[in-house]
């Protein structure tokens, strides 16, 4: 990955008397597929539109290449955006719909004509032309949509929810073609969803939002794997979080057991949040684990069992391949790279920043 | 910054052209002068003074009364009616979305007319029923075009979840159903009743005389000069609507903070205006229907067995004058206006309601004693008319050659009325409403006969000709005198005149008398070339039921001093020689425009009745000179 | 909901009493004369001079009142549905309200306020402008009409600029057109309906207005609205009456057919 295309300097923004974003500082790659994820209302839609040229930040920056362009308005800006409610224009055809920025711009008309067939094609619709949005199913809109946006050969496609209104086949399906489209046409895709699954199947970087504040940016293994707050890893998958205390580098003391870790820095006798994934978590014998407990809930899940082991009054929630029935006494074990530790929010900003739901 | 302030000029812009008329009215209520071309400083009297005005508040209660009723009955019809319609498959549903546009695409005065050929078709009198039903009809489109959006996005499953949960039909419907549309139901029933209230032109057809909405009866007055009780009322209705829409509006609830908050309260009605939509508005309402029945039963219970019903031209008597007969002799006056001698004569030869005593103007009389209509009055009975002065029985004599049937009450001429500040030269002939100086300042009579008049004397015609010569010559003359003239108006010219609108303007006497109170500028003139004189007078129909009290109350106002009450309110020329004499104001007592010495005057002719023929042809020659 | 449909009885019922049967006397007091034979004539009437001279003027009143009204309520509606007030109804407020002073009162006042020594003259005198005098012209008939019928214009045109979808527009833009060009070829198009109905709901009451051209022309201009008036009212000729009715009843369904050509939408969206 190269260098940075889009830079977010210090962008504030509020509604009234409330504030959707607050000094956010993101730049964004060429050629990356970049996610902003979180929850509705923490300001991720909104960083999209500033970027559209929808809104206007209160302070702050957009550059683009270099240049500022944060005053310029959306037609003059070499980004395009596939909507949420894909917002085809219902007066017009298909193809006119396609054709709408390419007529603004004056091409001509076997261009445009070749352009359509090549768009149609490439989200699978061919033989659409005449036909009318509402006429379309909502998969097939969402295409229409996209064909529309990529047609102008923008630099970054910007993606708002684009899949929240499909239904679970659809979208999975949908996933994998914005994959492929993304391969193909070797630009950038900014893409906002609160989906943590489209999030971690799709993306290259992932940015977790939450208030207004970005709350972690990598990876999807990085935000799965080593969440840098309770929020993160709450919101990221399923997860056991626990108040623990760092005795010294490399141990933890959780629900008053020291357990063995990776993490060093700390600091010693430092209160810390501790994460363990439920996969992570391995059933043994009574007494040959950590902690021992007793399994109050099983449920079958499919690919694992998911059950709830009562321990030193904690309830873990575990995932195994390895079925446990009511009751069973089991001990808990975890490997010392499965545990992830992470910071106590420490001033007020980011104690707002926990989690809510 | 820029385009929000244009955006602003430009709602301001739109703003001031839809309020700037009512602001207009409201101030005029406030105006302490009877005539709205001038202030003359503020008052509150015509509020209380409304109040007192027994046919504007009957009108009120009327409009009131026909808006509830129709909108109340229209909500349910159409109401029923698109929930019906929501059921229907496609091809059933056009049809009847394209009934519910006929009336809305419709022109009124085409609907007004064709429900006034049916009512009249099927021999329905035109009355309180017929307007009520012309409201009703073009009030269901508004219910249907509010109701059905409603519907439809209503889901339907809630109707069956209700149904599920074991609601009856009936219960599902008003427990789940009924609650979704409200919101629809009630917009229909404000639009309806608005549209009810506002309503002329459908009113207008389908009225039958004796009963007035608001909308009638200003229409009545915008010829006399609307009367600034009027303006009251209008106003007093306005601001109430105003106050309860704010109050259904802005409840405090609602304007509280942004956001997440005001959106909820949003959804659900606040306190308040869950308050004032169902209580205070159904109170108001039930207030003024039982207001306006206990008004009308007052009235019914004190009419007794002793009554006089008098059918007088509007704004013709001194109101002060009834009670003071009532209060005098016991007996109840009923009181009915008419705006035109031939509006009154169709009533009066039908029979249909036994007048004891009718006020018509001279070629009117004629042609009720040749129809034989009207009976002799016993003199016996009427010893005040010996105060009657004799030049003016004489005149009669032209219309009723015995003096058998009637006793002048108001007479006058038709002259021209000049602003001394515009006109230079001395005006003694109708010429000067041909002169090209006084352009876009003349003010003609929007009447046939006495527009025909003017020409006609001017000809040196009588003005009862039925020569077709002489009127095709008459005709010619009205169309070259059209583009000179400002505007074709009856009563208005009072009012323009006194405002400085004109420098000319074709008048009656007696409104030139008022005019000069209330500017002095002004001067009266009968052109040399002759004018009209008319005389209108009582008189007793063959079918009155009550003619000896018809003569007890015609006696009463040939009393001096009850003439002269009547002379100082409608300040017509009264032919009762004692009341002038009792004139306090010199200049008006010796005026040679309330009183002239009739022998010196140029050639004075009453209007004869011509008979249809005639008519016809005056019509048609009056229709050439407008349209042209 | 089944069985539903005996609801619309009484609508039904009193559609076809009080709205197709009168329409219906109509075309019979069209087609015959004072004694009951079949004619023409009063069809004919529209031919005279003069008939043709008041129709040609309503005609072209209403058209001009119908353009006026539509060039100021389109801005007018854009500016208010951009508001983004969340209570719509005090739009509908402050159109419904003017409703509640009388008609024919709210029209009166404007010759007060544009006499020769009315209230906007006496101001511009005051500030040394030309005085405005089109009192008793045309130019005030058409005045009257706009001032009565603007709320019928702009409240269909806003029902349906609020309902546009803002990221349509949105859309547009971020495909490359400016403001104007997203203007013409996106919200435009796709307020046509209201614009439609604006355009029926103005144009059909001017054209038959009687009592705007009384109150504001001077009785100079007649209008085709006041012979069929007079017709009835002054001189009882009914048959007469009827068939300029009808004429004109079938110029009003001539124009919205031509209207409706263009409108492929949905019905009237006053509501």
């Amino acid at each position: 990955m190269s260098n940075k295309l889009i830079d977010f300097v210090n962008i504030t923004k509020s509604y009234g008397t409330q504030t959707v974003l607050d000094d956010l500082n993101l730049y964004i790659r060429e050629n990356e597929f970049l996610t902003l994820l979180g929850p509705s209302g923490c300001g991720k839609t909104t960083t999209l539109r500033i970027l559209g040229g929808f809104e206007n930040p209160d302070s702050g920056h957009v550059i683009f290449e270099g240049k500022d362009i944060t005053n310029l308005p959306p037609n003059k800006r070499q980004l395009n955006t596939v909507f949420q409610k894909y917002a085809l224009f219902t007066h017009m055809t298909i193809a006119e719909n396609i054709a709408f920025g390419l007529k603004i711009k004056n091409k001509s008309k076997q261009y445009i004509h070749d352009k359509i067939k090549y768009a149609l094609k490439l989200v699978n619709l061919d033989g659409f032309e005449n036909r009318m949005p509402e006429s379309l199913s909502g998969g097939q809109q969402q295409r229409i949509a996209i064909a529309r946006a990529i047609v102008n050969e923008p630099k970054v496609l910007l993606l708002d929810e684009p899949l929240g209104a499909l239904d679970l086949k659809m979208r999975q399906d949908m996933q994998y073609e914005l994959i492929r489209l993304k391969n193909e046409l070797g630009i950038t895709f900014i893409y906002v969803t609160h989906d943590q699954e489209e999030a971690l199947t799709m993306s290259d970087t992932i940015v977790v939002m939450n208030q207004g504040y970005i709350q972690q940016i990598g990876t999807p293994e990085k935000i799965y794997n080593e969440p840098e707050n309770a929020f993160v890893a709450d919101f990221i998958g399923e997860s056991n979080i626990l108040p623990g205390l760092m005795l010294e580098d490399r141990l933890v003391k959780i629900l008053g057991i020291p357990f063995p870790c990776v993490d060093e820095g700390f600091g010693r006798n430092k209160p810390v949040d501790v994460v363990i994934r439920p996969e992570d978590i391995d059933l043994l014998k009574p007494g040959e684990g950590s902690i021992d407990g007793v399994v109050t809930h099983l449920i079958f899940k499919g690919v694992h069992y998911e059950m709830e082991v009562m321990a030193n009054n904690y309830e873990w929630l575990v995932h195994s391949t390895d079925m446990f029935p009511v009751g069973t006494e089991v001990s808990i074990h975890v490997d010392p790279f499965d545990i992830q530790i992470m910071n106590k929010p420490e001033s007020e900003d980011e104690e707002a920043v926990n989690i809510e739901e | 910054m820029m385009r929000k302030v244009l955006q602003k000029i430009y709602l301001g812009l739109i703003f001031f052209l839809l309020y700037a008329p009512i602001v207009t009215l409201i101030v005029l209520s406030f105006n302490n002068s009877k005539t709205r071309a001038k202030w003359g400083g503020f008052t509150l009297k015509w509020y209380s003074e409304l109040f007192q005005n027994e046919q504007i508040m009957s009108a009120l209660y009327t409009t009131l009364i026909i808006a509830l009723l129709s909108a109340g009955i229209a909500t349910v019809i159409g109401t029923a009616a698109s929930i019906a319609i929501q059921g229907m498959k496609n091809r059933w549903r056009t049809l009847y979305m394209g009934l519910t546009n006929i009336p809305m695409m419709n022109a009124e005065i085409v609907m007004g007319i064709s429900l006034m050929l049916l009512f009249i078709a099927i021999h329905v009198t035109l009355g309180f029923g017929t307007i009520l039903i012309a409201h009703i009809t073009f009030n269901i489109p508004y219910v249907i075009l509010s109701v059905s959006p409603k519907l439809r996005q209503t889901s339907k499953h809630t109707y069956e979840a209700a149904m599920d949960l074991g609601a009856s039909p009936l219960q599902a419907f008003f427990k789940v159903v009924f609650p979704d549309i409200m919101p629809g139901v009630l917009s229909g029933f404000m639009l309806a009743f608005t549209m009810s209230l506002d309503d002329f032109v459908i009113t207008h057809f389908t009225k039958g005389p004796g009963i007035d909405t608001l909308s009638t009866k200003i229409y009545t007055e915008v010829r006399k000069g609307i009367k600034p009780e009027m303006y009251a009322l209008s106003t007093i209705l306005f601001t109430t609507v105003l106050v309860l829409l704010i109050l259904v509006n802005y409840s405090p609830d609602s304007q509280e903070e942004g956001g997440k908050k005001a959106r909820k309260a949003k959804k659900r009605p606040s306190k308040v205006r869950m308050m004032v939509v169902r209580r205070v508005i159904p109170a108001v309402i039930g207030l003024v229907v039982v207001a306006g029945g206990v008004y009308y039963a007052a009235l019914s219970q004190t009419m007794n067995d002793e009554k006089v019903i008098v059918y007088n031209w509007g704004e013709y008597i001194d109101p002060e004058v009834l009670t003071i007969f009532e209060e005098e002799t016991g007996i109840d006056v009923i009181y009915e206006e008419f705006e035109t001698n031939e509006i009154m004569y169709p009533k009066v030869s039908s029979g249909a309601i036994a007048y004891d005593l009718v006020c018509p103007s001279d070629y009117m009389i004629q042609r009720m004693i040749e129809n034989d209509l009207l009976a002799e009055i016993d003199f016996d009975n009427v010893p005040n008319a010996k105060y009657i002065g004799e030049g003016y029985m004489e005149q009669s004599r032209q219309f009723d050659p015995e003096n058998k049937y009637s006793i002048p009450y108001c007479w006058g001429t038709v002259g021209i009325l000049y602003n001394k500040t515009m006109v230079d030269e001395p005006v003694d002939s109708w010429s000067i409403l041909w002169d090209e100086k006084y352009k876009d300042n003349i003010l003609m009579q929007d009447s046939v006969r006495d527009a025909f008049a003017v020409a006609l004397r001017y000809l040196g015609y009588s003005l009862n000709s039925t020569d077709l010569d002489e009127l095709t010559a008459a005709e010619e003359l009205l169309i070259e005198q059209k583009p000179l003239v400002q505007a074709y108006v009856i009563d208005q010219v009072r009012d323009k005149m006194i405002g400085n609108e004109a420098a000319l303007g074709v008048i009656y006497s007696g409104e030139a008398i008022y005019t000069q109170w209330e500017n002095p500028d002004l001067e009266y003139v009968i052109p040399k070339e002759g004018s009209n004189i008319w005389i209108d007078s009582w008189v007793i129909p063959k079918n009155a039921e009550h003619k000896e009290n018809a003569e007890k109350f015609l006696n009463f106002l040939c009393r001096p001093d009850i003439a002269l009450m009547n002379f100082e309110y409608i300040t017509y020329s009264t032919p009762n020689v004692a009341a002038q004499e009792m004139i306090e104001d010199e200049t008006i007592r010796n005026s040679e425009v309330a009183f002239p010495d009739l022998s010196k005057l140029p050639e004075l002719e009453t209007f004869r009745y011509l008979g249809p023929e005639a008519d016809a042809v005056y019509n048609e020659l009056w229709n050439k000179v407008k349209s042209d | 909901m089944k069985n539903k449909r005996y609801l619309a009885g009484p609508y039904l019922f009193w559609s076809v009493s009080f709205v197709v049967i009168p329409l219906l006397v109509i075309v019979y007091y069209a087609f015959t004369s004072d004694e009951g034979g079949f004619t023409l004539v009063n069809l004919a009437e529209i031919t005279t001079p003069e008939n043709l001279k008041a129709l040609g003027i309503s005609l072209l009143l209403s058209f001009v009142s119908t353009v006026v009204c539509l060039l100021l309520a389109y801005p007018l509606a854009m500016i208010l549905s951009s508001k983004n007030m969340n209570q719509s109804s005090f739009i509908v407020l402050i159109f419904i309200l003017p409703m509640w002073m009388n008609f024919l009162l709210r029209t009166m006042a404007w010759q007060t306020l544009l006499e020769k020594t009315g209230v906007i003259n006496s101001v511009l005198n005051f500030l040394h402008l030309p005085s405005l005098e089109i009192i008793n012209t045309p130019y005030a008939i058409v005045l009257g009409m706009v001032y009565n019928f603007l709320p019928f214009m702009v409240l269909p045109i806003y029902n349906v600029l609020i309902k546009i979808d803002k990221d349509v527009v949105n859309a547009a833009r971020d495909l490359g057109a400016n403001p104007v060009q997203t203007f013409l070829k996106i919200t435009l198009p796709l307020s046509v309906p209201g614009v439609i109905s604006g355009i029926t709901m103005v144009f059909v009451p001017a054209l038959t207005t009687f009592v705007i051209s009384d109150l504001l022309g001077g009785g100079k201009i007649l209008l085709i609205g006041n012979v069929i008036e007079q017709s009835f009212k002054q001189n009882s000729n009914w048959h007469v009456g009827s068939g300029l009715s009808l004429v004109l009843m079938v110029f009003i369904i001539a124009s919205m057919a031509l209207v409706a050509k263009y409108d492929k939408g949905e019905e009237g969206s006053m509501l």
